[in-house]
């Protein structure tokens, strides 16, 4: 049992972790984490019991104030620092923490504990005053927004403790209070009542979560990333995300904190500088790496800080792999013997099979293209067409059958209709974030973007190969290189394993060809049948009065909806070019339970 | 505001639109926005394609240089004017919300959210209701200037509330009124009323 302080709190050292329902889904895997022997910064819960105590009664729980006190010593003990006071400050960090993770519940609070006198013995002891600063204002920022729920307001990084004091205190309407410990109870008292916010209320209301259940507090010992030359912070794949190939993959910025790998004012550098400055933690990290992968039977995601040579693991989570990757460790880990083949099935999502066999630049047929502009590939994909510079001329000649590229100086919401008609979207301005990016990609089409000013007029009336991954505009339309999964070791084994669990069977075209005696329905020529949304109705009414087929193809026939459609109707098999994508959602849906029109609906 | 003025003011931000959708937004009524529309026709500042209106290029060229002087007691209102730059500062975070939702960091890289993941889907969901909340303080304040403003927290509130209900194309689908799509719409509104281009 990990050591109690009282009625509300507890510390977590190591020992067997109490319930999740207790202390909250984030100490729950810190406690899962220490469980494996791994070293997290040291840290202190507020149970759900004094959420769930103060809002039956109103009331701050009896006790809680000195409970609080005790879980601060306890953090002071086991790091050697002190809360409020120098030559080595303690800070933390306060977390909401419901047994289920929810909306609305309170952001996290960085940095608490720092003060004009500790600013100044946080910068002595990194020899930074700058950070220290720095540390001051984010903390500031951060308990003015989320605590004090101040207005529209920036703390501007070149300005003194005193004006942003001030600054906050006109925006809040209450000033920031004075005293650490007054601070902390207001930081926990905070994330209390975030349990009632409007939006955590509506999605219990939603999920059936009874609102009696509270949140929990963490409360964690910052731990500095910058300390010294052997200090630093990073991330660690267990796996590479991109290729998924079997070796650990990750990023470290030497002294800098989590916030530097974010903010973008370090460039992270690969692991091979950790490994060389400090073998050991490097040894140990992925050590680790190895251990979370075990424990949780997928890629981990880990953000790691070392301190004076001390590794201290953040985070552990399911990594988000790219889709080759995604089937790449998939397989391996069947062969492995990590995981079976269904779950192997429920890694990888029939999207990332069609994306990964989506048509994309023959490398060869690129070599010797001029480049005509080149800017930042904000959707990926790739688009050739005639460019026009206006969205009522890419409407126009588009409903003519042309096919057309839409290239602006940046794009706006009257601007939409050009872009639904165009092949792909170029603009001058702006970037991953901007209109033309957001917009592009909501639309799936191809779309580079901030190809600097005056970089369209080249363009104009000229047919071009918009490549939306490289941010490359091309002369001329390229040829393009389809990918085929049957050129894949790793795509065969999936397609066997979906194939051994589908109720349905996927054909390829050409082996429909040769089927003489497949009584099939072709649901091209149908507008609702080309519809994800509309294809089970229009596939019942094609069906109705035709007993003897036993399959389908065209419309959106392999879609994950009309996949399900297809086998609610009682189909043996529909055609399909690929193949998988719809064979992995017939077997993601078997293992699912049959479909009824319930889940139609949510799908 | 003359309705006249408003239509086209309408029609500069939802291009392509139908009556209904105009004076939806403008807090019209849509038997006088049809009116309008159709004395619009005639004399040639409007066009209609299947049941939807487009400005024609010179109404748009006489609109553009209508805002200064409609609008010249609101730009110079301090309030609405700090309810204008609460708006710009958030627009990025949105656009960054936004951007997150339809990509996922992979090892560095982004790469297409799938939408594979729930837990993944509901965080942003969750950072797009945290965004709104501070959004609503900021469109009341505009509002409190120009009443008809309020229609866009209602549809915002709207759209967030499907997409939190599990509906999630009304985050940020390009072809309805989607979270994205009525938070460009107003960006575009206040655009023009304060005479400003947008910057990306």
């Amino acid at each position: 049992m990990s050591l109690e302080f009282g009625r509300w709190t507890l510390g977590l050292d190591g020992g067997t972790p109490p319930g999740r329902a207790l202390i909250g889904g984030k100490a729950w895997s810190l406690a899962r984490m220490q469980a494996l022997g791994l070293r997290v910064p040291p840290a202190f819960v507020v149970t759900t019991r004094a959420c769930a105590a103060c809002l039956s009664e109103g009331d701050w729980p009896e006790g809680l104030d000195a409970e609080l006190a005790a879980g601060i010593a306890w953090l002071e003990a086991q790091t050697g620092r002190r809360f409020g006071h120098g030559p080595s400050p303690l800070l933390v960090s306060v977390r909401s923490g419901a047994p289920v993770s929810m909306p609305g519940m309170m952001d996290t609070v960085l940095n608490l504990g720092i003060t004009d006198e500790t600013e100044a013995a946080l910068g002595a002891e990194c020899a930074d005053a700058a950070f220290a600063r720095d540390t001051h204002r984010r903390f500031l920022d951060l308990y003015a927004h989320i605590v004090l729920r101040a207005g529209e307001m920036v703390l501007a990084a070149a300005g003194e403790p005193e004006d942003w004091r001030r600054q906050i205190a006109a925006s809040a309407g209450a000033p920031v209070p004075e005293g650490v410990t007054v601070q902390l109870q207001a930081a926990v008292r905070a994330v209390f009542a975030s349990w009632n916010s409007r939006r955590a209320r509506r999605y219990r209301q939603h999920h059936n979560i009874p609102d009696t259940l509270g949140t929990a507090v963490t409360v964690q010992a910052m731990v500095f990333g910058n300390a010294d030359e052997r200090s630093g912070t990073g991330v660690l794949f267990s796996r590479n995300p991109l290729t998924g190939a079997a070796e650990a993959y990750g990023e470290y910025l030497p002294r800098a904190q989590g916030e530097d790998v974010v903010s973008g004012k370090f460039t992270p550098r690969p692991l091979s500088v950790l490994q060389a400055r400090l073998p050991e933690v490097h040894e140990r990290l992925l050590a680790a790496a190895g251990i979370l992968e075990e424990a949780g039977r997928d890629v981990q995601d880990i953000e790691f800080t070392i301190e004076r040579g001390r590794l201290f693991l953040l985070q552990s989570r399911v990594a988000k792999l790219a889709p080759q990757a995604a089937v790449r460790i998939a397989v391996e880990l069947v062969g492995e013997g990590v995981i079976d083949e269904a779950t192997a099935l429920q890694r990888v999502t029939p999207e990332q099979i069609r994306l990964m066999l989506s048509p994309r630049l023959d490398e060869a047929g690129c070599l010797g293209a001029s480049v005509l502009a080149q800017g930042e590939g904000a959707s990926p994909g790739v688009g050739i067409g005639a460019v026009v510079g206006s969205s009522d001329e890419a409407e126009q000649r588009a409903r003519g059958g042309e096919a057309v590229i839409l290239a602006r100086p940046t794009t706006s919401p009257e601007d939409l209709h050009g872009m639904i008609a165009a092949r792909a979207i170029v603009t001058e301005q702006g970037g991953s974030t901007s209109h033309a990016a957001v917009v592009g990609r909501a639309l799936g089409l191809p779309c580079v973007v901030g190809c600097g000013a005056g970089s369209i007029a080249a363009l104009a009336g000229r047919i071009v190969t918009v490549d939306g991954r490289s941010g490359q505009v091309f002369a001329g339309a390229l040829p393009l290189a389809f990918p085929d999964e049957k050129d894949s070791a790793a795509l065969a084994a999936l397609t066997r394993w979906a194939a051994a669990r589908s109720p349905l069977r996927v054909i390829a075209p050409a082996e429909a060809e040769a089927c003489d005696g497949c009584a099939l329905i072709d649901l091209d020529g149908s507008e609702a049948a080309a519809d994800p949304d509309r294809i089970a109705a229009a596939l019942t009414a094609a069906l109705a009065g035709r007993a003897g087929v036993r399959g389908a193809r065209g419309g959106a026939i392999a879609s994950e909806r009309g996949v399900r459609a297809a086998i609610a109707a009682g189909l043996d098999f529909i055609v399909a070019d690929p193949v998988l994508p719809p064979l992995l959602a017939a077997a993601r849906a078997a293992a699912e339970g049959l479909p009824n029109a319930e889940h139609e609906e949510r799908v | 505001m003359s309705d006249t003025h408003l239509v086209l003011h309408g029609l500069a931000i939802k291009k392509n639109g139908t009556p209904e959708a105009i004076a939806d937004l403008m807090g019209l009524d849509a038997g006088d926005v049809r009116a309008v529309l159709a004395s619009l026709v005639e004399t040639q500042r409007v066009v209609e394609v299947q049941g939807k209106y487009l400005l024609a290029p010179l109404a748009r060229l006489a609109l553009d240089a209508d805002y200064a002087r409609r609008y010249g007691a609101l730009r110079a209102d301090p309030v609405f004017a700090a309810g204008y730059e609460g708006f710009e500062r958030i627009n990025g975070t949105l656009k960054q919300v936004i951007t997150d939702w339809q990509t996922i960091a992979v090892g560095g890289e982004r790469v297409l959210n799938p939408h594979a993941d729930e837990d993944y889907d509901g965080k942003i969901i969750d950072r797009l209701g945290a965004l709104h909340e501070r959004a609503e303080g900021i469109l009341a304040g505009l509002a409190g200037v120009l009443p008809r403003l309020e229609v866009y927290r209602d549809k915002l509130t709207g759209a967030l509330e499907k997409a939190e209900d599990g509906d999630i194309a009304w985050v940020s689908d390009a072809r309805i009124e989607s979270y994205h799509t009525l938070w460009f719409e107003l960006h575009e509104d206040l655009l023009r009323l304060m005479g400003r281009e947008r910057e990306d």
